[in-house]
């Protein structure tokens, strides 16, 4: 019994090759059925996003990685030098890590970013509506469910925004908390200006005032958000509603001054402003930002902030490596008493305890018999235990030298509870997808 | 009994301190979660010392000595931080909170059930209610300070637009200044009732409601002070940076007057 993982990610593969490899993925649910009759298989997983490959899949201890490469090579038309050049092969504890940092994130091109969990997620749904997966494919992925919530939740590593966008949301967060019922005012029409605003909508933001020279491109903007398009000249009265400001025109000079700054902050009572200017040249006179109560950022400070992020990130990456270690380790514990020898020897131990805790609360009793009884009481013990254990103790080593011995050793240590002294059963029960 | 349930007040505080320490260290929201409990614990705790001792042989309200004034203290800003918190989900303010809860705790501890007799003047009704009224107008006030005060680096780091480490911790800054409005707001006229019922007292046992006494005046001063930061929000929009530094400020000045006061100045304002 043994995990093998081949794969292709960022690292191993030029874009050209990637590229080639995600236009072949095709069809996952088909894909797992070829995997599945090649001989040796038992279990499989496939993976396919624009960026990796990764197929997971249990095999017996004999078998190599080396028809799975075979098979992703097929798939992606490349040659024998390109197969052995850019893809990877890992067996167990190895396997098992590089699932666990390309759930998590760690493995990724943007550090911790989220949606590769999910995409590894669906990749096991799909193994479950293929039956492609078993008891083995079903604790691994579990298992790497849980590292990657761990991870997420222990370390930094999914932290603050690594794209000016949403560093833009993520500040307006620090200065406001709930965005609902705030108001947006998007001054110009750069793209990022969009992308921001539309972020901001997404996370509560109520109204958005539009304002741009072109009276038809703010009413066209305005209504892509739902939002009201504002004359270009009364862009002072429209500051003194607003709580976030996004501009981004292309002046040459500035389009809101401290002055008009100032006035509005007075009308509004010094309710907090927020000021995003991410124009090149510059759209808001940079001495807004000293006025109390107003925040003030242009494109710099923002990319700034995403640059110290994504540096955090990869502090914190090194924390995730350690979880990620100690979590390998305890997923081998458990994979290697799933051999048959531990198992036995674990259930054998456990009859014998139970027959000695009997023995043991009839000692006032036995004291009354004769020492020959005595001793035949507790040969009897032995022998039933014997006489219990010699069958299933057959069928577990009958059916592991046929290579078939899982899911018997599992529903034993199951079923005698064997897995509870040694650590805690794991949350889900593995035989159910999502 | 008021001693025991005392004691393990002391004891759930200072885990309720180190619970919001180590989940402002590790990031761990379930430390601070269990922290919120310890500081839950602390308080019913406190409350059973009270009302043993309201209960108990000596059957007194607990207000007689400074010390007891100041576990008074501590268990008002309890009650309002977990309010607060019930509210906002701002725990982090309880990282503020309890260490202060903690020490002021340790110092009250020091006269713990010592005999206290009562001079005459104190023998009425009215002095517990101003007490208590006093000491939970204070409470606030210093709750917000301390909103203030994390407002103050909150809008420091968020201005400085520089490395945010710290800033992820702290709750945002519209949020710290409606608690510290909240508190503001509430603790005004709770201390305004108290220092109106104290000077009814003051007249029936001093014979006038006004002595010129240096505690009086200074807590005149004070009541200004905060009258003049509730105006000024109220009627010009004294928001955010300007009313947080302002809050902090008094409250540093309320610090170091009632301390100074206590060493250096004489006053008839003190029974213990």
């Amino acid at each position: 019994m043994k995990l093998v993982l081949v794969g292709m990610n960022h690292q191993s593969a030029p874009l050209e090759v990637r590229e080639r490899m995600a236009l072949a993925c095709g069809d996952a649910r088909t894909s797992l059925r070829e995997i599945v009759l090649l001989p040796d298989v038992r279990e499989v997983l496939y993976l396919c996003t624009c960026n990796r490959i990764e197929i997971l899949a249990h095999v017996p201890a004999s078998a190599d990685a080396g028809f799975l490469r075979a098979f992703a090579a097929a798939q992606g038309g490349l040659s024998e030098k390109e197969a052995a050049d850019f893809l990877y092969a890992r067996e167990n504890d190895e396997a098992v890590r590089h699932l666990f940092r390309v759930a998590a994130g760690i493995d990724s091109l943007v550090m911790g970013e989220p949606q590769i969990l999910g995409q590894v997620k669906e990749a096991y749904r799909q193994a479950v509506r293929s039956r492609t997966n078993g008891i083995l494919l079903n604790k691994t992925m579990h298992h790497t469910f849980r590292v990657a919530k761990r991870i997420r939740t222990e370390t930094g590593i999914a932290d603050n925004a690594v794209s000016v966008s949403f560093a833009a949301v993520e500040l307006a967060k620090k200065i406001f908390g709930d965005l609902g019922g705030k108001t947006v005012l998007v001054v110009g029409a750069g793209e990022m200006a969009e992308l921001a605003a539309r972020h901001l909508i997404a996370n509560g933001a109520a109204r958005i005032l539009v304002a741009n020279r072109t009276p038809e491109r703010a009413a066209a903007l305005a209504k892509s958000f739902g939002g009201t398009a504002v004359p270009f000249a009364e862009i002072g009265r429209a500051l003194q509603e607003a709580d976030i400001v996004i501009s981004s025109t292309g002046a040459s000079g500035f389009v809101i001054n401290v002055e008009m700054v100032a006035a509005a902050l007075y009308r509004k009572k010094n309710r907090l402003l927020f000021l995003i200017d991410i124009a090149v040249p510059r759209d808001i006179e940079p001495n807004a930002g000293d006025i109390d109560n107003v925040y003030l950022y242009n494109i710099d400070h923002l990319q700034e902030v995403v640059d110290e992020n994504r540096a955090s990130r990869m502090r914190e990456a090194v924390r995730a490596e350690a979880i990620i270690e100690e979590e390998v380790g305890r997923f081998r514990a458990w994979f290697d008493a799933l051999d048959v020898v531990p198992t036995i020897v674990a259930l054998r131990e456990k009859l014998e305890g139970v027959a000695q805790g009997e023995l043991k609360d009839a000692t006032a009793w036995l004291a009354g018999l004769k020492e020959e009884d005595r001793r035949r009481v507790e040969y009897l013990a032995t022998a039933m235990i014997n006489k219990i254990l010699h069958d299933p103790i057959t069928a577990l080593k009958d059916e592991s030298a046929d290579g078939g011995g899982l899911p018997y050793v599992a529903a034993v240590r199951r079923l005698f509870g064997l897995d509870r002294e040694t650590q805690k059963p794991e949350g889900e029960t593995p035989s159910t997808g999502h | 009994m008021d001693i025991l349930f005392f004691k393990a007040a002391v004891a759930a505080y200072l885990a309720s301190a180190v619970a919001y320490g180590f989940s402002l260290t590790t990031r761990q929201v379930s430390a601070a979660r269990v922290a919120t409990w310890f500081m839950f614990a602390a308080f019913l705790c406190h409350s059973m010392s009270f009302f043993a001792l309201f209960t108990g042989s000596a059957g007194r309200v607990p207000l007689t000595s400074i010390h007891e004034t100041l576990s008074l203290f501590v268990w008002a800003m309890t009650g309002v931080y977990l309010v607060l918190q019930l509210k906002t989900k701002t725990r982090v303010l309880g990282a503020f909170i309890s260490p202060v809860a903690v020490v002021v705790m340790i110092v009250a501890s020091v006269r713990l059930g010592g005999e206290v007799s009562l001079p005459a003047p104190l023998q009425s009704s009215l002095v517990p209610v101003h007490v208590f009224l006093s000491v939970i107008g204070e409470a606030l006030f210093v709750i917000a300070g301390a909103a203030g005060a994390m407002y103050l680096i909150q809008d420091r780091l968020i201005k400085k637009r520089g490395k945010r480490s710290f800033s992820r911790y702290l709750p945002s800054l519209l949020d710290l200044d409606r608690i510290h409005h909240v508190c503001l707001m509430a603790g005004f006229p709770v201390l305004t009732l108290g220092i109106f019922v104290g000077s009814i007292w003051a007249r029936t046992a001093w014979g006038s409601a006004w002595q010129w006494d240096p505690k009086q005046v200074w807590t005149l001063a004070f009541w200004l002070l905060y009258a003049f930061l509730l105006h000024q929000r109220l009627a010009i929009g004294w928001k955010g940076h300007r009313a947080a530094l302002f809050s902090v400020l008094a409250l540093a000045v309320v610090i170091v007057f009632f301390v100074a006061g206590a060493v250096f100045f004489p006053t008839v304002h003190r029974f213990a």
